[in-house]
C-alpha cells in the first residue's frame, strides 16, 4: 500500500514540475519582445530629447496665425516672395506660382529646373535664382533674360533686388554676388579678407539668405557663425548681430538662421531649422518677440524634431513680410504658407 | 587483339566525345550557377533614408556589442564648429567633455582642422549604434552621421534580430556585393 501511495506522489510531483515548466515556456514566450514593442532597455542618457527646448514662453509670442493656411499644391517648395501688392510667389521644383493672400491662384509659370529662390522687383519683374544661374520673368510671366551660369559649385539660395542692384547669394561658393540688372557682375561680398576684417561666410547646409535693409545695407546671414552680417553694397563689413544660444534670444545647432525677411519698421523675422523657430528682432539686432514655435510650425500639438531624414533636410522654412508687416511663412515639409498676423499691444 | 582494343572507331570516337562535351557542359552550368549564386548573396544592411534612429540597433542585436554602428560620410559634413551630432544643443562651451558631449560613450572625436571647421570621426569601438548623434545631427545638420551594419562583425542571421524590431523598416537585404547604403552627396 505504502509503495503504491510512493509511486503515485512521485507521478504527482512529475506532473507538477512538468505544468510548472510548461507554464515558465508559456510565459517565457509571451514576454518574448522580438518586434520591439517594449522599447530597448536603453536608459535615459541615450534618448535624444530637447522637448524642453522646444517650449516657448506664450508671454514671448508676438503674433498669432490670422487665417487659413494657403495649400500651394506644390511639390518640394523652396522659396517665398511677396510683392507690393501682396501677391505671393513660391517657388518649387518646376514652377513658380503666384497667389492672393486669400490662397487663390492668380497665376503660375512653368520651369524647366528647379527654382531654389526668388523675389519680385518694384517695376514687378521676377528674379529666379536656379542652381546656378538668373532667370528674369516679366509680371505676365514671359522670360525677359537668362543670365551666366556661375559654374558647377555654384548654389544660389538667395536673391534681392534693390534699385540697379541684384544681389544673389551662392551656397557653394559661399560668397554674395552682386549684379547690375543687365545681369553684368560687379562685385563679390563677403570673401574672406583679413585686410577688410571681412570674416568670410560659413555655410554647413545649404542655407544662406539675404535681404537688402531700409538703412540701404546688406543684411546677410552667416549660419555657421548664427549671425546677421551688414555689408556695405561695395563688400564692407559694418557690424553684426545675433549669438549662438539655444535661448529663445539666440539662434541654435549648427546653422541658423536659415532665412531672414525685413518688417516694415525695419526690424527683422528670421527663420530656424531643427528647432522650427520664427522669430523677430528689432531693427538695431534685438530680440523682440516669437511669431511661432515649434509647437505651431512643426506638427500641431507636439513638441518634437524631424525622424526621417527626408523631413530633416526640408525643415529650412523660408519667410516673407508684406506692408502691412504680415508674416508668411512657408512650411517646406507641407509645402502650405501660414500667414501671421501681429497680435494688438504687444 | 591488343591492338584492336586500341583502335579508335567512330562510335568510340562519338561516344567519347559525347561524354567530354556533356562534362564541360555540366561544368559550365555549374560555373554559372556558382557565379550566380554568389552574386545574388544577400546580406543586411539600414536604410539611411528610411531609418528614424529609434535606438533598438543598440540592443537587439545578437551580439552582445551590436553590429550596427554609426559612420560619417565626409563629404556630407559641414565640419561645423557646433556640431549638433557632437555638442548637447544646450552645451555652454564648445569644448569636449561629457558635460558638453552629446554621445553617451564618447565615441565621436572632435579635431581641429582650420578655423571654424572640426573634423568628427566614429571610434567604432565605443559607438554602440544608439544613434544619438545621428538624431541631432539630422535634426540640425546635413545628416552626415547615420547608421549602418557593419559587416567585418554582422553574423547575417537569416532572421536577424534587428530588422524584426524595426519599426520603419529600414533593414533590408542588399547584394553582398554592395554591402553598404550610403547617403550622396547630394543629400546635403
Amino acid at each position: 500500500m505504502d509503495q503504491i501511495t510512493g509511486k503515485a506522489n512521485t507521478r504527482l510531483l512529475v506532473g507538477i514540475l512538468i505544468g510548472l515548466a510548461v507554464m515558465v515556456a508559456v510565459m517565457a514566450v509571451v514576454r518574448l519582445d522580438v518586434i520591439g514593442r517594449k522599447g530597448n532597455g536603453l536608459g535615459k542618457g541615450f534618448k535624444y530629447d530637447i522637448e524642453e527646448l522646444t517650449r516657448v514662453d506664450p508671454a514671448l509670442i508676438v503674433y498669432e496665425e490670422s487665417a487659413d493656411a494657403i495649400e500651394t499644391g506644390l511639390a518640394a517648395t523652396h522659396g517665398i516672395a511677396v510683392d507690393s501688392k501682396g501677391f505671393i510667389y513660391v517657388a518649387a521644383d518646376r514652377a513658380v506660382r503666384i497667389f492672393s493672400d486669400r490662397g487663390v491662384i492668380l497665376g503660375e509659370i512653368e520651369l524647366a529646373e528647379p527654382a531654389g529662390c526668388l523675389t519680385v522687383s518694384t517695376d514687378g519683374n521676377l528674379f529666379v535664382g536656379f542652381k546656378d544661374h538668373v532667370e528674369i520673368y516679366d509680371a505676365q510671366g514671359q522670360r525677359q533674360a537668362s543670365w551666366d551660369s556661375l559654374g558647377t559649385n555654384a548654389l544660389l539660395t538667395s536673391i534681392a533686388a534693390q534699385g540697379d542692384d541684384v544681389f544673389v547669394a551662392d551656397a557653394g561658393n559661399r560668397v554674395v554676388i552682386r549684379y547690375d540688372v543687365s545681369g553684368n557682375v560687379l562685385g563679390h561680398i563677403g570673401k574672406k579678407d583679413s585686410f577688410r576684417n571681412v570674416p568670410g561666410f560659413v555655410i554647413p547646409s545649404p542655407y544662406f539668405d539675404l535681404v537688402v535693409s531700409r538703412d540701404g545695407l546688406l543684411r546677410v546671414v552667416n549660419p555657421g557663425r548664427r549671425r546677421v552680417e551688414a555689408y556695405t553694397f561695395e563688400g564692407d563689413i559694418e557690424f553684426w548681430w545675433g549669438v549662438s544660444s539655444v535661448d529663445i534670444e539666440g539662434f541654435c545647432g549648427c546653422c541658423n538662421p536659415v532665412n531672414i525677411a525685413v518688417l516694415p519698421d525695419g526690424g527683422y523675422v528670421t527663420c530656424e531649422k531643427g528647432l522650427v523657430r520664427v522669430k523677430v528682432y528689432d531693427s538695431e539686432g534685438q530680440f523682440a518677440g516669437v511669431v511661432a514655435g515649434p509647437s505651431q510650425l512643426v506638427r500641431e500639438g507636439e513638441c518634437r524634431v524631424c525622424d526621417l531624414p527626408e523631413e530633416c533636410q526640408a525643415g529650412g522654412f523660408d519667410v516673407a513680410v508684406d506692408a502691412a508687416g504680415r508674416v508668411f511663412v512657408l512650411d517646406t515639409i507641407r509645402n502650405n504658407v501660414r500667414i501671421f498676423t501681429k497680435i494688438e499691444g504687444r | 587483339m591488343g591492338e584492336d582494343n586500341k583502335t579508335i572507331n567512330r562510335r568510340c570516337f562519338l561516344r567519347d566525345s559525347l561524354w567530354g562535351a556533356s562534362l564541360v557542359g555540366l561544368g559550365m552550368v555549374a560555373g554559372a550557377a556558382a557565379r550566380k549564386h554568389k552574386k545574388t548573396d544577400l546580406i543586411w544592411q539600414i536604410d539611411p533614408y528610411l531609418c528614424t534612429s529609434c535606438t533598438n540597433c543598440a540592443t537587439y542585436c545578437v551580439l552582445e556589442e551590436s553590429a550596427v554602428k554609426c559612420v560619417q560620410v565626409y563629404a556630407i559634413c559641414g565640419y561645423c564648429d557646433f556640431c549638433p551630432g557632437y555638442f548637447e544643443l544646450g552645451a555652454s562651451v564648445l569644448e569636449p567633455g561629457a558635460e558638453n558631449e552629446l554621445c553617451p560613450t564618447g565615441a565621436i572625436t572632435r579635431t581641429f582642422v582650420e578655423e571654424p571647421y572640426y573634423e568628427y570621426t566614429i571610434d567604432e569601438s565605443l559607438c554602440i549604434g544608439c544613434a544619438k548623434c545621428v538624431k541631432g545631427c539630422a535634426a540640425f545638420g546635413n545628416g552626415s552621421l547615420f547608421l549602418q551594419v557593419r559587416h567585418d562583425r554582422c553574423l547575417n542571421c537569416n532572421e536577424c534580430a534587428i530588422a524584426m524590431a524595426c519599426p520603419s523598416g529600414a533593414f533590408k537585404r542588399v547584394p553582398a556585393d554592395q554591402p553598404y547604403l550610403l547617403k550622396g552627396e547630394s543629400h546635403a
